[in-house]
């Protein structure tokens, strides 16, 4: 990393240093915020490109003048970090560095670590003809940037040695939240001049894709570090199974999925584990446990986090409190239709060799009677876009599903076998396996492709999931609210992400529909014959109760059983 | 001696809190077995919003007017979309006031207001008890307000689906409904027995998915409210009709008006039509405007050139008035019509009913014998009707001694008590 002393202008012994690098450790830098080798001078930290990209700043020579820009925003968020956009017309001349100094602390941004955007605006007001990449803007995380400061001086330089400063207001945001939010939002709705999802990943890949991530871990980690936790218990029996469920906006489902999910053969041994990444709904969630708990006979815990923690956070934090050594994971809109799910899915685990149950899923129907999900596997896109006259492709990897859309009646996606991945909407997965496979990485941004990444970890560490035939209705994208541009935005660093990790090693042996790896090579048993019903079925009617014999479960437990006093911030109820 | 039956009766609303048939119906059972012996019955209806002065602050069930058995289910929080009541207290209440009673049957007469999920709660509350459920319209099935009309063109409809219910309501994808048919499914298992009051409902109910061996036939019944002293004048014409019911959409009276410009306009003027009834605030604005703007018009006829006139609302009390004054009983309804109890009253006061051919009116009226039937919502099918009626020698005779004694309040309480009791039912012995 190339270091850059102070100008003289600014007061060394104030400065809060922020060291800021790719792949840098927080250990370099003391609590004091001085560098951790004290011979080296205190210098200004800077964001540092990797070393392909950086470039020497130009010699010093007849001063030049700073082109046509404007600073539009610089927002902080107290320990999160900064954010800026703008514009800059850089078309002739080269953009080196915008820095930002807030008095307690500074930024650095090489040109190399904003993405840049097309600006209609711009274009139009400078009438220049040929299409340019006018926007700017970056991010940059770090719990040190905090202060007091209400404005900052924020000087452009170009590779010329051009410099001009500016005093800008800081826009103080709320909370972590808003500043990630902020830069998905852009990210989303930048007008890239080539290929979006080539442009959109690019911009990612550079620099700001770490740090969306890093500020997303941040967030996610402090909303499920002190989750409110009660438990309603309708009786004390030992669960086999923990159904987690996680709730975003559409509180009905955990009263809809508790009837629906209640009165069936073998359910009486699962708890279900509600985690809820909507705060607003706290209070009518506890209200609604409650009322499931006494209504239908359920134990039912309700994790309440104070944010949006992440499709994989908020089923992490769930599953720490979850009281089986079973998982699990099932969507809000996921709906028995075996009517007997509960007692086959308790007979698989039961019967079937560990290395077909360890992780696992299972066919999932649309309400109009198709198949919804058969597993999933993967496949490939190449993109190509156009840059300064030359082609650049890439490989995104696309997760698609067995069967989607397919007849009831095509059994060849409900046999069981290996497959690549399955869908986050059903896994069942042993719990010892789960927590060993580190659960589900934290590093996505709200959700998508968790479940993907999961399924994958699970391969490299030498088991497969499997599908086997217990089908169930999937009302896919029904069970959380309506998308908006950070959950695009999202989704745009999900994939980044995924594909950074993954792509390689799927493109090797894992693409297609009938993959090489060799743990995939299992011959699937053949399905039963029977078709789903064509509209939810009346149970038979009710017969008197025969008491069941009392059943001993001799495995051996990792968790405490219920009864046990909860730790501070959890309740517990019984009914 | 054996210990009475403990009958406990659940109904939307109270009759005299808010009129309508099913509460009706729930009441005149009450009051019918309450005169018996063999039974201790006890009554718990809805009350809303609309009735803030019966709440009392931390209740949420009380008594009813200082009636012995008679209690006021204080409805909140209720959830129209999911049809439940997310008030844990009052579910409590609830569950409390079930302990307390302790009924050996529990028979509901309806779920809105009161949330289907209440079934459930009762099954684990009590579960030995009879559950039985009365279907008074088709809000299990369709979440447009039960009536099952199409809200696309106004046709009847007679199946539901994902697809269909979201033509009718788009606001909503076909996977709520699928969903709505789950939960309400999910509840029903907790029923015994259903019963409804006619045999085509029975068939609606087991195409969506009842089992026809848990449903039984019972007839609506009413006390006579003419205590048998119809009055039938003699006369050589027979040219009055009378409208008695809510001045809704789906009550047809639209259909009258039509029919009686449509006779005007062919020459026939010879009859009158007396509209007996209001809420007409509670049609829908255009149909409201038109008939405001008919009763307009018609005032300004002169008097004799009037053949509709407008009587106002009126209470059971006032039927033999109202009765006295007609010949025949119109019943046009555009919707299925459950049962028409006005179709009982009329025959309580021995006039032939001239109605809509399907559903409920169709089923109780056999055309030519006791009544008369014309196209649904054809008015100029019911102008015709309505002209036979006037002019055909003896027509109105015939169809008069042609009617039988419609069900009596002790006549449906007997066959309730054998459907608490019974054991010849299929599903009884599984």
């Amino acid at each position: 990393m190339s270091e850059r002393k102070i100008p003289k202008i600014l007061k060394e012994t104030e400065i809060r240093r922020i060291l800021i690098r790719s792949g840098a450790k927080m250990d370099d830098v003391r609590a004091d915020g001085t560098a951790a080798r004290p011979e080296e001078e205190p210098t200004a930290v800077h964001v540092s490109p990797p070393e392909s990209v950086r470039a020497e700043p130009a010699a010093a020579a007849t001063p030049h003048v700073v082109p046509r820009h404007t600073i539009e925003n610089i927002a902080i968020a107290d320990r999160g970090g900064v954010f800026i956009a703008g514009w800059i017309n850089d078309s002739v001349e080269e953009l080196a560095e915008l820095r930002i100094d807030a008095g307690a602390w500074q930024v650095t941004f090489p040109a190399e670590s904003l993405a840049r955007s097309g600006r209609d605006d711009v274009q139009a007001a400078l009438a220049i003809p040929r299409r340019h990449a006018f926007g700017f803007w970056s991010l940059a995380a770090d719990t040190r940037v905090s202060g007091p400061a209400t404005s900052c001086s924020c000087e452009v330089v170009m590779k010329s040695g051009a410099v001009e400063r500016h005093q800008v207001p800081l826009q103080i945001l709320f909370d972590q939240i808003e500043l990630r939010n902020l830069a998905l939002t852009y990210l989303a709705s930048s007008q890239y001049l080539g290929n979006p999802m080539l442009d959109s990943v690019a911009c990612l890949d550079k620099f700001i894709g770490r740090q969306i991530v890093d500020l997303n871990l941040l967030i996610s980690n402090a909303l499920t570090g002190r989750p409110h936790v009660e438990r309603f218990l309708s009786h004390r029996r030992s669960s086999r199974g923990s159904i987690v469920v996680c709730l975003y906006g559409r509180p009905e489902y955990m009263f809809l999925q508790c009837a629906l999910f209640s009165g069936r053969a073998g359910i009486e041994d699962y708890e279900f584990v509600y985690v809820s990444n909507s705060p607003e709904l706290a209070e009518p969630l506890l209200q609604e446990a409650r009322l499931c708990a006494m209504t239908y006979g359920v134990n039912l815990t309700l994790v309440l986090l104070p944010g949006n923690a992440g499709f994989g956070a908020a089923n992490n934090a769930a599953v720490a409190v979850s009281q089986s050594g079973r998982t699990l994971i099932v969507n809000p809109d996921v709906f028995p239709l075996d009517q007997d799910w509960a007692a086959r899915h308790s007979t698989l685990v039961e019967t079937l060799p560990a290395e077909q149950t360890a992780i696992f899923g299972a066919p999932l129907y649309y309400d109009d009677g198709s198949l919804m999900h058969g597993g999933m596997y993967f496949d490939g896109d190449a993109a190509i876009s156009v840059e300064r006259s030359l082609f650049r492709t890439n490989l995104t990897l696309r997760v698609e599903h067995f069967g989607k859309g397919a007849p009831a009646s095509a059994h060849q996606f409900l046999a069981s076998r290996p497959v690549p991945a399955v869908t986050g909407a059903f896994i069942s997965c042993d719990r010892a396996w789960f927590e060993k496979l580190g659960g589900f990485s934290e590093e996505f941004v709200l959700g998508h492709y968790e479940d993907a990444d999961l399924c994958l970890k699970s391969i490299h560490q030498g088991t497969a999931p499997w599908m086997h035939n217990i089908k169930l209705w999937h009302l896919e994208g029904k069970g959380s609210s309506r998308r908006q541009a950070i959950h695009e935005g999202a989704s745009i660093v999900n994939r980044w992400l995924f594909n950074r990790r993954w792509a390689a090693p799927v493109a090797e042996n894992m693409l297609g529909q009938r993959p090489t790896h060799p743990l995939l090579q299992a011959q699937p048993e053949p399905a039963a014959t029977e078709q789903p019903a064509p509209r939810p079925a009346f149970k038979q009617p009710r017969k008197v109760a025969q008491p069941k014999p009392p059943r001993v479960d001799t495995r051996p437990r990792r968790r405490k059983m219920v009864g046990e006093p909860l730790a501070a911030g959890r309740k517990e109820f019984v009914f | 001696m054996a210990s009475p039956m403990k009958v406990l009766l659940i109904s939307l609303f109270h009759p005299e809190l808010v009129r309508g048939g099913a509460q009706q119906v729930c009441y005149e059972l009450f009051q019918a077995l309450r005169e018996r012996p063999d039974v201790d019955v006890t009554l718990l209806a809805s009350a809303d919003a609309s009735m803030p002065a019966l709440y009392k602050s931390g209740a949420r069930i009380t008594g009813f007017d200082r009636r012995p058995n008679e209690f006021l289910f204080l409805s909140r929080d209720y959830d129209y979309q999911w049809h439940k009541i997310s008030n844990r207290l009052l579910i409590e209440s609830y569950v409390e006031f079930l302990q307390l009673v302790r009924p050996d049957i529990v028979h509901f007469h309806h779920f809105l207001t009161l949330g289907i999920d209440l079934l459930t709660v009762t099954r684990r509350t009590l579960p030995e008890a009879r559950i039985v459920f009365t279907f008074h319209e088709f809000l299990a099935i369709c979440a447009a307000d039960g009536q099952m009309v199409r809200r696309t063109d106004k046709s009847l409809c007679s199946e539901a689906s994902g697809v269909r219910c979201h033509q009718c309501l788009p606001e909503q994808p076909p996977e709520f409904f699928f969903l709505r048919e789950m939960w309400m499914k999910r509840h029903f298992e907790s029923v015994d027995v259903f019963t409804t009051p006619t045999r085509f409902m029975i068939d609606h109910y087991v195409r969506w998915g009842i089992d026809p061996n848990r449903v039984a036939h019972v007839p609506n019944g009413q006390a006579d409210y003419s205590r048998g002293l119809a009055v039938v004048e003699r006369r050589d014409v027979r040219n009055r009709f009378g409208f008695f019911g809510q001045l809704v959409d789906n009550k047809g009276v639209h259909v009258i008006l039509d029919a009686v410009e449509i006779l005007r306009g062919s020459g026939f003027t010879d009859f009158v039509v007396e509209i007996n009834g209001d809420n007409l605030r509670f049609a829908s604005e255009p149909r409201r405007k038109a008939f405001e703007d008919f009763m307009e018009r018609e005032a300004r006829r002169p008097p004799s050139d009037r053949n509709v006139v407008m009587n106002g609302s009126y209470h059971v009390h006032e039927l033999g008035s109202r009765m006295s004054r007609v010949d025949w009983c119109i019943v046009p309804s555009v919707w299925w019509e459950i049962f028409g109890l006005v179709i009982s009253e009329a025959w309580m006061f021995q006039r032939p009913v001239i109605a809509s051919n399907v559903g409920g009116m169709k089923e109780r009226i056999t055309h030519d014998v006791d009544g008369l039937l014309f196209n649904v919502g054809d008015a100029r099918s019911l102008a015709e009707t309505m002209q036979r009626a006037c002019t055909e020698d003896g027509l109105w005779r015939q169809l008069a001694e042609g009617i039988r004694p419609p069900p009596s309040r002790e006549m449906m309480a007997e066959r309730f008590l054998e459907v608490y009791e019974a054991d010849a039912l299929a599903l009884a012995s599984a």
